[in-house]
């Protein structure tokens, strides 16, 4: 329970088997190698050149996988991918593979489809680009060759103009000396809504500088037409079109090339990518090694446990190796890992998510599992919810036999929390919301004999509840507070910060519940003296230290007034009634337009069963979600606020890649 | 003036399901925005995205739950028939209608925002995906309060 031993090990071997020697390190998957170099060290050169191979591989690897994934269609649906169902590797299956894969040749043939695609779409953008202005140039009744290269005495050009100017213009170019009679304007006929006209002018080439002039001042702007098309527009348009056919198919093969090219080396290079990444973060484990020139030092921490199996491991490789546990010393700071049986491993991930323990601190996980489990059933708070969650789950156990650990003990997390679920749907009698009393009238009597509160009805039971399970969560809080102050010698802190507040806040409780009449009235007394204590030691601890006695006294009842901030928290606890109650108004009002939809003349019991089954799946979803949310929130922010802050190092061991591929040793 | 109790009544219960419905949705809009924008990098975030982007939603769900509350109470669901009502009950049921009304539109709106920054965290950081999921979570404690508050006015109001 908590946080695991970790020895530190110090590892000396001789040079020349700096491989097998990181090949067991890695394959243990329980060392996280520590980087014992100073500054400007280099790492020997053979695990220079091996790192900088496997790089090489590896951005080979990276452009592949980022160039061929988009057009890989996966076999294996993600799901399943994700619950493990992936291929199988050893680690010298994959060798062997790297060793019968050419991916610079599988790049080269890349690369090229992908140049050639590339200059395919750029003439396609061309060619459509040229079909789409022949076509608005088809007015012109000359070749284009006069207006893209003119002959010796006339040149041409093209451009648009306003509808609006086209009388304007043609009456400036007639007014030009220059513009005579083997000059000519052509017009692209338009209709009167048109903006934009396409104009031709055709003029002899000692006018030009004149008539660019004319044509610049009247607003022509110029279109500037490819000096490739030379015929009719109307040629030129036919020749276009069928090198856009030609293109079009062009594109489609290397589309399909590429496809088959994926479709093909993609599971490969996923193997090869998951072998590479394996390898270089083995040799850059290795390189945080120190050496001499023989005799290389790893050192790595260990679990305890682990610690005997990696010796024979090591010792079997060769008489050149000498390996060698401590403990770790006051001044290290060991990473930490969270090393729970299977009831608390699952809740690992909430500890996890908020930040890991220090090595030397408190694994607040065992603690705040049983709340969280509880607080969770309390929230989703459904007998019919429940079991849906924990038949689902126990289908994907007996399909998926391969799902990774971590990804496991989330899914177990929620097969617990089903069972919470399901005590305290039945102790409220929720099943699917109000089902059992919309459509299952006989189970009735059945459903109130286990219930043994009622939230519909009396909500202030519930509230109570909740509000109690507050108290007892944030005294809990409290007194681990004190025991790990207490641990570290700190006395008068565990009793000024911790146990007084705990003293005061059960002493109100108890004062409270005794005046109300539900315990024995000398429990009133007992209550009054216990919160006067604690009162009395926060006044007095938030003054110490001050030797202005007014401000101590200012001190001691702002420390006082703190208390609001218990209440706050407190209440806050109020959300394990509303989430409950939130879950079950949701499935009654689901039930309930089911029973309208009932109603509906022939089709009814259709459109009854699809909301009704539609409406609980979307309710479940939802509740889960809050459900996990909100209790996760009580233990951040109420629970770890009196006690936990993290802030440690989670243990990082070096593994084999596994993104891919099950890939073992 | 003998249908003003149910008119009040109801006016409480439109208030509920529009106000805090309205809220989620300019919440989840404001979350799906940046989430859109995580997606254009890494379409992988998908799944982490959209529940970040769901947390405003239950807003909404808190105000259609209040508004079925009071049509069930109102006896509006199901074919008995109206309750008789007072014009000062109704104006009880509308009080008891506020709180998730008013509370659940703006927790919502800037339940959204702080989704919206929690996404933009995961784009950067995926491994900080529970801090990201209580950034929000902490917005919609008010949420809940203002639920709760509802809910037990809505259940010591005395109808029929």
């Amino acid at each position: 329970m908590g946080v695991a031993r970790l020895k530190k090990a110090e590892l000396y071997y001789h040079k020349s088997v700096h491989e097998e020697i990181a090949a067991v390190l890695q394959n243990s998957g329980a060392c996280q190698i520590i980087s014992t170099q100073e500054e400007n060290y280099a790492p020997p050169a053979d695990v220079e050149a091996l790192i900088s191979k496997t790089d090489e591989k590896l951005s080979d690897i990276r452009y592949l996988t980022r160039t061929l994934t988009p057009h890989y269609v996966d076999p294996i649906p993600a799901l399943d991918r994700m619950l493990g169902e992936r291929p199988e590797a050893t680690m010298s299956e994959l060798e062997e593979l790297a060793a019968a894969t050419d991916l610079k040749a599988v790049c080269e043939t890349t690369r090229s489809i992908e140049q050639e695609t590339g200059n395919v779409r750029l003439q396609l953008s061309e060619a459509r680009m040229n079909a789409s202005l022949l076509s608005a140039l088809d007015f012109f009744p000359y070749q284009l060759s006069i207006i893209t290269e003119g002959t010796r005495t006339v040149a041409g050009l093209v451009g648009t103009l306003k509808a609006a100017n086209v009388s304007g213009f043609k009456a400036a170019l007639g007014d030009l000396s220059k513009f005579k009679d083997d000059s000519e304007i052509v017009i692209a006929p338009y209709d009167e809504k048109a903006q934009e006209v396409y104009a031709a002018v055709i003029y002899a080439r000692s006018a030009e500088s004149e008539i660019r002039e004319v044509c610049a001042k009247q607003g022509l702007s110029i279109v500037e037409v490819p000096a490739s098309l030379k015929g009719t527009p109307e040629d030129e348009l036919e020749k276009v079109k069928s090198s856009l056919i030609e293109l079009e198919a062009r594109e489609a093969d290397l589309a399909k090339k590429i496809a088959d090219l994926a479709q093909e080396c993609v599971p490969t290079v996923q193997k090869l990518s998951d072998y590479y990444n394996s390898l270089s973060a083995r040799y850059n484990g290795t390189a945080k090694s120190d050496s001499t020139e023989c005799t290389m030092l790893t050192k790595f921490w260990i679990p305890a446990d682990k610690a005997e199996s990696l010796r024979q491991a090591v010792e079997a490789i060769g008489t050149d190796v000498d390996l060698s546990y401590s403990d770790p010393a006051p001044e290290d700071e060991p990473p930490s890992l969270l090393n729970n049986g299977d009831t608390v491993r699952p809740f690992n991930i909430l500890t996890e998510l908020y930040s890991s323990p220090t090595y030397r601190g408190i694994d607040p996980t065992p603690l705040l599992a049983p709340f969280f489990w509880v607080f969770f059933g309390m929230c989703l708070g459904d007998a019919g919810y429940a079991l849906v969650v924990f038949g689902t789950i126990l289908y994907v156990f007996r399909k998926y036999r391969k799902i990774a650990p971590g990804v496991k003990d989330f899914i177990r997390l929620f097969l617990f929390c089903s069972v919470s679920t399901f005590i305290y749907g039945v102790i409220s009698g929720s099943f699917f919301g109000n089902f059992i009393d919309s459509f299952l009238p006989p189970l009735i009597p059945l459903k109130n004999s286990l219930m043994l509160v009622d939230p519909m009805t009396n909500p202030m039971q519930v509230l109570g509840i909740s509000l109690l399970l507050g108290v007892i969560h944030l005294m809990f809080g409290l007194l681990i507070a004190a025991y790990d102050k207490l641990r570290h010698g700190e006395f008068i802190d565990a009793i000024g910060n911790d146990i007084s507040w705990f003293l005061l806040i059960v002493g109100l409780c108890l004062y409270g519940v005794g005046l109300g009449g539900m315990l024995p009235p000398h429990f009133v007394q007992v209550g009054g003296g216990m919160a006067g204590l604690g009162a009395v030691i926060i006044f007095l601890y938030a003054g110490k230290g001050e030797p202005n006695i007014f401000k101590k006294v200012i001190n001691g009842f702002l420390a006082l007034y703190g208390s609001t901030s218990y209440l706050g928290d407190i209440l806050s606890y109020s959300r394990l009634l509303a989430l409950g109650f939130g879950s079950a108004v949701i499935g009654m009002v689901i039930n309930l337009l089911g029973g309208l939809a009932a109603d509906i003349p022939y089709v009814g019991w259709l459109v009854a069963v699809v909301v009704i089954i539609g409406g609980h799946i979307f309710s479940i979803a939802i509740n889960i979600l809050g459900s996990f949310v909100h209790p996760l929130r009580l233990q951040y922010v109420e629970f770890f606020g009196k006690f936990y802050s993290g802030g440690g190092e989670p243990f990082t061991p070096l593994t084999l890649s596994q993104e891919y591929v099950n890939v073992r040793a | 003036m003998e249908h003003l109790g149910l008119s009040l009544a109801l006016f409480g219960a439109a208030l509920a399901a529009a106000l805090a419905g309205i809220g989620s949705a300019i919440g989840i809009g404001v979350a799906g925005g940046a989430a859109a924008g995580v997606m254009t990098e890494d379409p992988n975030k998908f799944g982490s995205c959209l529940i970040l982007q769901a947390l405003p939603g239950t807003q909404g769900i808190y105000g259609l739950l209040i508004a079925f509350f009071v049509l069930n109470k109102l006896g509006l669901l199901g074919g008995a028939g109206a309750v008789a009502l007072t014009w000062n009950q109704g104006l009880q049921i509308l009080a008891s209608c506020l709180p998730i009304a008013v509370v659940g539109w703006y927790s919502a709106i800037w339940q959204g925002k702080t989704s919206a920054a929690s996404i933009q965290m995961i784009s950067k950081k995926p491994e900080a995906m529970g801090k990201a999921i209580i950034l929000p979570a902490m917005v919609e404690t008010y949420a809940v309060l203002a639920l709760l508050t509802s809910i037990l006015m809505l259940m010591g109001v005395q109808v029929g």
